[in-house]
């Protein structure tokens, strides 16, 4: 919550779903980019498709959304075709898939996230998440990705714990190529719950592109471990439109279990 | 073809002539019928030690029923393939059955993450995508496939894959070993009495995972005639040799998905999931499964 009529959670999947253009293929990872989608889809891209990791293509979901569910057959609704998983992920190397969308643990300074496990040794983790899942293929295959996160400072580090899915790895330049990785591929966007990030053309750093209308480039740099870089303009970010609030609250998560609650509520 | 870099993560490869051998003498082609009870089938065909892999999750088209009877019947020891897992790995932990888990995805709950890191839980690291590339492997009777996911990547070090210089392009490529499991479990919407079976809706890899595995367990919502089965061929997702003659065992199991959602059946409760691995992480799992 942050006292406005909004809340952060439902600023970052606005934001997350304003990256999503009409009439492209769509990978969508499962929890947060799910809601993104089916937002973007009710809202200003109609023709975009979504391609789950288990086959399903070109869902409409049923709403209000079902939490922790991607193959059922709610999110799977009025699909074009029910392939598989093999498939799905041979169409993404394929170069067929435009976006991905993903939720992660960890970031750093080169894209590379961690959603695997905390700590300095991998056979003790501090604490073990699940780990991939199709992650690591999103950020390997798409042609670009959009990498939606809360904005904290623990999550924002300078370097990974664990590198489950592939960023810019050092920064240096064809790193990604070198490693056998497609080549013009990568993280695109960073859409946090304060602000939005891309990356550097030359270094590959994430640099900061907007914050939300209100808050200063300091309110994002304080909750991040390393400093990015800082567009020469950074833009102001609109906050939640009244209709983008009302397909999140009516439509899809009515029960706020998501979207979470304003201080206004 | 040298090896740029190899995965440290513990797996076991069948060699293919052995797994040719086995399929030759151990998966009759006679149509015989194979109905029997879900609790024979695991009684006979789920040994301790053994690797086991299922189709889909406990959200949608899982093997729940299959799951909980392994528990039941106190099997040790097993490696599971967690692809596109979220009940079953966090049941099976607490039912006191796994040695170790293949991760593509590892939930639900805070349970199976504990006890990774207590070193309770072996793990080695995989993504849905290449623990699913395997079963494509096992069931194509090749060694490995490749693909251009999991470079770069920790989840490569911790995995049993290899990285090697490609020696059509040149360009770095991972190899992803087959797995061949030992017992496959995939439930489905209909099968006929000899095994031939229908999945309706999505799913991650029936047909693989039937294919590659060893012996196969089909739970089944219904059992249909064959003459049904041949009216409409093109819908048989796996031809009832896949899983092996005598030992694929269409299993009468209603509702074997227990909360999970199936197209044309049920609705998902994640209600029920939550509480359930609340349940097992306070170790009243046998409150819930008879033991």
């Amino acid at each position: 919550m942050n006292g406005r009529e909004f809340s952060e959670s439902e600023f970052m999947i606005c934001q997350c779903a304003r990256l999503i253009q009409d009439g492209t293929l769509v990978f969508i990872g499962y929890g947060m980019p799910q809601i993104a989608a089916i937002l973007a889809q009710r809202l200003h891209a109609p023709r975009m498709v979504q391609v789950y990791e288990f086959g399903a293509v070109g869902a409409l979901p049923e709403t209000p959304f079902v939490r922790f569910t991607m193959g059922g057959p709610r999110n799977c609704y009025r699909s074009l075709a029910w392939t598989s998983m093999n498939t799905i992920f041979a169409q993404a190397q394929l170069g067929m898939v435009d976006l991905g969308v993903l939720g992660t643990t960890q970031i750093d300074r080169f894209g590379n996230l961690n959603s695997t496990m905390l700590g300095p040794d991998y056979h003790r983790p501090g604490k073990r998440f699940p780990g991939s899942g199709g992650a690591n293929e999103v950020l390997t295959q798409c042609w670009q990705t959009v990498i939606v996160i809360k904005h904290e400072h623990r999550r924002f580090v300078e370097k990974v714990d664990f590198v489950t899915s592939p960023g810019y790895l050092d920064g240096t330049p064809g790193a990604r190529e070198r490693a056998g990785l497609p080549r013009d591929t990568g993280p695109w966007r960073v859409a946090t719950s304060k602000a939005l990030y891309g990356f550097d053309d030359q270094t590959k750093q994430m640099i900061l592109l907007g914050v939300l209308r209100g808050l200063s480039v300091d309110d994002a740099l304080k909750e991040m471990e390393f400093t990015p870089l800082i567009a020469e303009r950074v833009e102001e970010l609109s906050p939640p439109t009244p209709e983008e609030l009302r397909v999140l609250r009516e439509e899809i998560d009515p029960d706020r279990a998501i979207i979470g609650r304003t201080a206004t509520d | 073809m040298d090896v740029l870099q190899a995965g440290v993560g513990e797996f076991s490869i069948t060699d293919p002539d052995d797994l040719r051998a086995f399929m030759r003498t151990e998966k009759r082609r006679q149509m015989v019928d194979k109905v029997m009870p879900e609790a024979e089938a695991v009684r006979r065909y789920v040994k301790d030690g053994d690797y086991v892999s299922f189709d889909f999750s406990s959200f949608t088209r899982g093997p729940a029923s299959l799951v909980r009877e392994i528990i039941r019947q106190q099997r040790r020891d097993l490696w599971f393939a967690a692809k596109f897992t979220l009940m079953e790995t966090t049941l099976l932990a607490a039912g006191g059955c796994l040695r170790g888990v293949d991760v593509g995805f590892l939930s639900l709950g805070h349970l199976i993450g504990k006890w990774v890191e207590e070193g309770r839980s072996k793990v080695t690291e995989w993504t849905n995508g290449t623990l699913t590339l395997r079963h494509l492997a096992g069931a194509m009777g090749v060694p490995f496939l490749p693909t251009r996911n999991l470079l770069a990547t920790d989840t490569l070090t911790y995995s049993g894959a290899k990285v090697v210089q490609d020696p059509f392009t040149g360009k770095p490529i991972a190899l992803i070993p087959a797995v061949n499991p030992d017992v496959g479990l995939v439930h489905v919407h209909q099968c006929d009495i000899y095994g031939n079976a229908r999945c309706f809706g999505p799913g991650v890899s029936p047909l693989e995972t039937a294919m590659a595995s060893k012996r196969t367990i089909i739970s089944t919502e219904e059992i249909i005639t064959t003459d049904d089965i041949r009216k409409e061929p093109s819908k048989t997702t796996i031809p009832y040799y896949n899983g092996g003659c005598r030992r694929l065992c269409p299993v009468w199991l209603p509702a074997g998905r227990d909360a999970g959602a199936l197209r044309d059946g049920y609705r998902a409760l994640p209600g029920v999931h939550g509480r359930l691995a609340r349940r097992a992480e306070d170790g009243r799992l046998s409150g819930y499964i008879c033991l």
